[in-house]
């Protein structure tokens, strides 16, 4: 557990609206800009207005399913870093996630501390990769 | 709702689909299939043996039997007609025989030494030239027309002089309108076996008779010479069977032939049984004297040759059956141990193919569970970490008896959810409540195709055709169920299709039953597929939008009414789910009455 202010934006997409309040709630006291949305689409709309550095997306969702508002997410930008949650136990399963290019998937239910860490290195690898881009750029 | 039964979904898929589901692996079972597969190829083998072999054998035998008996019977007239042959060429001998003695004494008549008051001399000659024709003669005599033996010649001169006038064959050739006479055997003045052959010329008005005996030894000795083949005994009998030859030396008449051939016929063949072994006598009559040639020979030397044959047949016959019996025998065990064999291969690799569709099911079953009841369980642990987070004085969140409360009632709603999902699983399988109403099942489809058109079908271009049969009668159910089933199965129709295409609703009723079928024009179910539709939580639909409850549900729902529900899918054309439920007692009732 740490208070530390991480000030970087955190993405919360679930249907489940106790899970997602709750799991924002311990985010947000960790420090994290934490922005929610209940659906795919209101994820890519958040995603278009205020962009987060990563995203935290249920796989399951009603209409607009993870693994695409995924795609539409890296459609608009493609350095987001996207955690999937998943409640589907197999391995078929995480390799197909890992091979869409999702930075790394966690099943649900989820322990915060480990769901932190991974928020963590998905930002870290976001940082590294904008650098790189840019001195490609250069 | 969430309601599975897997055993009776199993029911309700369709039996040409189920096979690969409905079995489940037991290796008690296993073995009981093999045993029964065993069992069954035993019996084919056993079957096809006895057939094989009865049908192989049976004919063989009746065949063997029939040409033994044919076979048998022609070589025993063979052996018959054989011995008749050599019995009449004997005769044919022993006559011949006899005519040359004849011819040579009445020869003498008219040799250049006779006369009616012969010499001494003149009969020793007349005896050399009988001998010279044959060595039978043994002596000779002249007798003048008082039955004077008035000439002899032999080894008997004091038989000379003697009166024959009385003497049997005398009587019987001056009686006879024959010249000759050949007498039966007997004794004579001589007291010695022997018979005699006797001619009667006429000089002068007068009858002489002129007579010379012939040695018994020489004609026996010339019947022997004359006999053939192996063991064939001939002898020569009269009409009383008293034999007429008699073994060289012996000096006392010979007896009688315990066979007596029948006198009215000139020749035959029959089987007598002498001394316990069965004989075959061919006898025929001689021509010049009334004496039959008797050929003996035992039946089983006439037969040895057919008994050889017959038992080389018979070995033949045997070791060929028995041979055929055993390639039959050895072949049908070869390819029923090879068909066993695959047999119980392919009930195998069924057996493992059921268990590994099965496993498939129970994997999909137990990932979907696992989904339902993470979704609660996630719940509670995020809430939990709220409430650490509100107990942690470095958050200094507010952690008041009341705000915990808060949080501990969302961990309860999820708790409870979880729950639910448990319950459900538990009550598989038992007994509802029975809270059934009468039904009608078309105003059910109405309210689900209404409910549906606004919501789930607007999307598409859907045309929604309802052939709904009239005074449909009435179902005993729980409408609310029943609705879930019509709702799931025109989901999958409308997700079926994906743009534009028909769905087609047909009620009747037929057969006791209410017939609904839903067609629709969609993609189809492949037929890999078409066993696991009804699977819990097997679902084709990507991205989530299935569970793959719906069918299952809709399968117990149907099958806890007493109805069925049978798939016809053609991938690329659409499917047709045809859910037929039972017309209530009410009803049937009421049709009845109708009826009437």
């Amino acid at each position: 557990m740490d208070k530390k202010q991480r000030e970087f934006k955190v993405l919360l997409v679930d249907d489940e609206d106790v899970f997602r309040e709750a799991t924002a709630r311990q985010l947000t006291v960790r420090g994290f800009i934490v922005l929610t949305a209940a659906s795919g689409e209101e994820a890519v709309a958040q995603v278009q207005n205020d962009p987060p550095e990563v995203v935290v997306l249920d796989q399951q969702m009603p209409g607009m399913h993870g693994s695409e508002t995924f795609i539409e997410i890296k459609k608009i930008d493609p350095l987001i870093e996207v955690i999937m949650l998943t409640g589907n136990t197999s391995v078929d399963n995480a390799i197909e996630l890992m091979q869409m290019g999702t930075f790394d998937y966690l099943m649900k239910p989820i322990n915060i501390d480990e769901l932190l860490y991974k928020i963590e290195d998905a930002y870290t690898r976001k940082k590294l990769n904008e650098k790189q881009q840019r001195e490609a750029g250069l | 709702m969430r309601v599975w039964d897997t055993s009776h979904l199993l029911d309700d898929i369709p039996a040409n689909k189920r096979a690969a589901v409905e079995h489940v692996y037991d290796p008690a079972d296993s073995q009981a299939n093999l045993n029964r597969i065993r069992l069954h190829f035993n019996q084919l083998q056993t079957r096809l043996i006895l057939g094989l072999v009865l049908g192989f054998l049976l004919p063989n035998a009746l065949l063997s039997a029939y040409f033994h008996f044919q076979f048998t019977h022609t070589l025993k007239e063979s052996a018959k007609l054989n011995l008749a042959a050599v019995a009449e060429s004997q005769k044919n001998t022993i006559d011949l025989y006899l005519q040359e003695r004849v011819v040579n004494l009445y020869n003498l008549f008219h040799s250049k030494e006779f006369s009616l008051t012969p010499t001494q001399e003149q009969m020793e000659n007349s005896l050399g030239s009988l001998k010279h024709f044959n060595d039978g003669f043994v002596d000779v005599g002249f007798f003048d027309t008082k039955g004077i033996q008035i000439g002899y010649a032999g080894p008997f001169p004091s038989l000379l002089g003697r009166d024959y006038s009385k003497e049997a064959w005398y009587q019987t050739l001056l009686k006879e309108n024959k010249s000759y006479l050949i007498s039966d055997i007997y004794m004579g003045f001589r007291n010695i076996p022997h018979f005699t052959i006797a001619t009667k010329q006429v000089f002068d008005g007068r009858t002489y008779v002129m007579r010379a005996t012939l040695d018994p030894d020489k004609l026996y000795i010339f019947l022997r010479a004359i006999s053939q083949g192996k063991e064939v005994e001939s002898t020569l009998v009269n009409h009383q069977g008293q034999y007429q030859v008699v073994d060289p030396g012996r000096s006392q008449l010979p007896g009688s032939s315990d066979y007596v051939p029948p006198g009215t016929v000139a020749s035959g063949v029959e089987e007598i049984s002498r001394d316990d072994q069965a004989m075959l006598i061919a006898y025929s009559w001689l021509k010049e004297t009334p004496w039959a040639l008797l050929a003996m020979q035992p039946v089983a030397v006439a037969q040895a040759g057919m008994i050889k044959a017959r038992l080389v047949l018979t070995i033949s016959l045997i070791v060929i059956s028995l041979l055929i019996s055993a390639m039959i025998f050895f072949t049908i065990k070869k390819l029923v141990r090879r068909a066993r064999r695959m047999a119980e291969k392919g009930q195998q690799l069924q057996e493992m193919l059921a268990h590994a569709s099965k496993l498939a099911s129970i994997g999909e079953l137990a990932a979907g569970v696992a989904h339902e009841i993470n979704n609660p369980l996630a719940i509670i642990m995020a809430t939990s970490g709220v409430i650490r987070d509100m107990l942690n004085p470095e958050f200094e969140l507010d952690h008041s008896p009341e705000a915990i409360c808060k949080e501990l009632s969302l961990i309860d709603t999820a708790a409870t959810r979880a729950k639910g999902i448990t319950r459900k699983l538990q009550d598989m399988g038992k007994s509802r409540i029975p809270c059934a109403v009468e039904c009608d099942v078309n105003s059910l489809i109405e309210e689900v195709v209404g409910r549906l058109k606004k919501v789930e079908f607007k999307p598409k271009h859907l045309e929604v055709i309802s052939n709904l049969g009239s005074e449909l009668p009435h179902i005993l159910a729980e409408p609310e169920p029943l609705r879930q089933v019509f709702a799931n199965i025109l989901i999958n129709a409308g997700d079926a299709i994906t743009d534009k295409g028909t769905i087609t609703i047909t009620t009747e009723s037929k057969e006791g039953m209410i017939w609904v079928t839903i067609a629709d024009t969609g993609k189809g179910i492949p037929p890999e597929n078409l066993q696991r539709i009804f699977n819990p939580f097997f679902t084709t639909k990507g991205g989530g939008k299935g569970t793959g409850l719906g069918l299952s549900i809709a399968a117990s729902i149907v099958k806890y009414l007493g109805g069925t529900i049978k798939v016809n899918s053609i991938p690329g054309t659409g499917s047709s789910f045809t859910v037929l439920l039972p017309i209530s007692e009410q009803a049937k009732q009421t049709i009845k009455q109708h009826d009437n």
